[in-house]
């Protein structure tokens, strides 16, 4: 299947690939963007920032000016919010694409290596090299995905727990696996 | 700033300008071949190990180690913090809290309140100790659940 039928089906996908923040050089204010200042406060940033060189701007703060200059697509792609983000900045920004998804029906891509970004956000997980779509899965505990990029932590536990003969439900939420392993000891 | 251990350094705003506390550090921030390593004296990987297993990147700590040159792992992901017996953690610009990785780890509201998380197995030791599951943290999958399901 093809990324954009994938879309169509899904909405919210997550590419397990490579991304690069590519954005023109300038100040933030010259970024053609309707209502700059409410844009801002949106990515967590605020109007100090229209004085700002690009290249002066921090990853983190490079990741959010790239967002905002994506409102107005019907697609959105961000990338690599695990090296960009904090884990604050993570769940928020997760929030927001969601919002972007349901309240404007917006189609979004992220892009990154670190699957537990995708937990509560992406409907699919497709892997991709060299253009090319190598695999993909729905199921956060499918084995075959992590030939293709790091197991989450709980998910490692888990699968170690299930190896023996307790078998913990597979959840990607931390507190429902504290009350499950509560239940099984 | 004069550091004599090998170090994870974590901010909550990842900014290559906090490099230049790091002077005399060799900056790493795109991929590298080991062998290229191993005339430096000290080097700061720059957010470069996002894509690597852990023991991988052990892997390159004790190359490192064993050729006496002194690392420091800039990141935003916790998670490699474990892989170093001492921990920094800037706010912003300045240094929030530091110490002996495990001593950090425990200031755990702290941490939260700036926006980081803990790593998994601390965080899953911690709840199970409010449970009174575990009495310690445990890094380790099977050491955990050998002590959970004795």
């Amino acid at each position: 299947m093809e990324i954009n039928s994938l879309l169509k089906e899904y909405e919210i996908i997550g590419l397990i690939s490579s991304y690069e923040l590519k954005i023109k050089d300038g100040y933030v204010k010259d970024l053609s963007i309707k209502d700059i200042s409410k844009a801002l406060k949106m990515v967590l940033l605020d109007d100090s920032y229209l004085d700002k060189k690009i290249s002066d701007l921090t990853l983190n703060e490079l990741f959010k000016i790239d967002l905002l200059t994506k409102f107005n697509n019907d697609l959105i792609v961000v990338g690599n919010l695990s090296k960009y983000l904090n884990y604050k900045d993570i769940e928020y920004f997760k929030k927001l694409l969601l919002k972007l998804n349901n309240s404007y029906h917006k189609k979004i891509v992220v892009i990154d290596n670190d699957i537990k970004v995708f937990f509560n956000l992406v409907k699919m997980i497709v892997v991709i090299k060299d253009k090319k779509v190598l695999y993909t899965t729905n199921d956060f505990f499918d084995n075959n995905l992590y030939k293709y990029t790091k197991c989450p932590k709980i998910i490692s536990f888990i699968n170690e727990v299930n190896s023996s003969k307790v078998i913990l439900n597979k959840t990607i939420d931390i507190y429902e696996l504290i009350k499950d392993i509560y239940r099984s000891v | 700033m004069n550091i004599i251990t090998n170090v994870t350094l974590v901010s909550t705003n990842i900014n290559k300008d906090l490099l230049k506390k790091y002077q005399d550090y060799y900056v790493i921030d795109k991929s590298f071949k080991i062998e290229d390593l191993l005339n430096k004296q000290k080097i700061i990987f720059f957010n470069v190990f996002n894509e690597l297993e852990e023991d991988k990147i052990k892997e390159i700590y004790q190359i490192l180690i064993d050729h006496q040159i002194l690392f420091i792992n800039y990141t935003n992901n916790m998670e490699e913090a474990l892989l170093t017996k001492y921990l920094i953690i800037y706010d912003k610009e300045n240094i929030l809290i530091e110490g002996p990785t495990m001593e950090v780890l425990k200031n755990e509201k702290l941490l939260k309140r700036i926006g980081l998380s803990l790593p998994f197995m601390v965080e899953l030791s911690l709840l199970l100790k409010d449970y009174n599951l575990v009495d310690n943290i445990y890094l380790d999958n099977k050491t955990l659940k050998g002590i959970l399901w004795k």
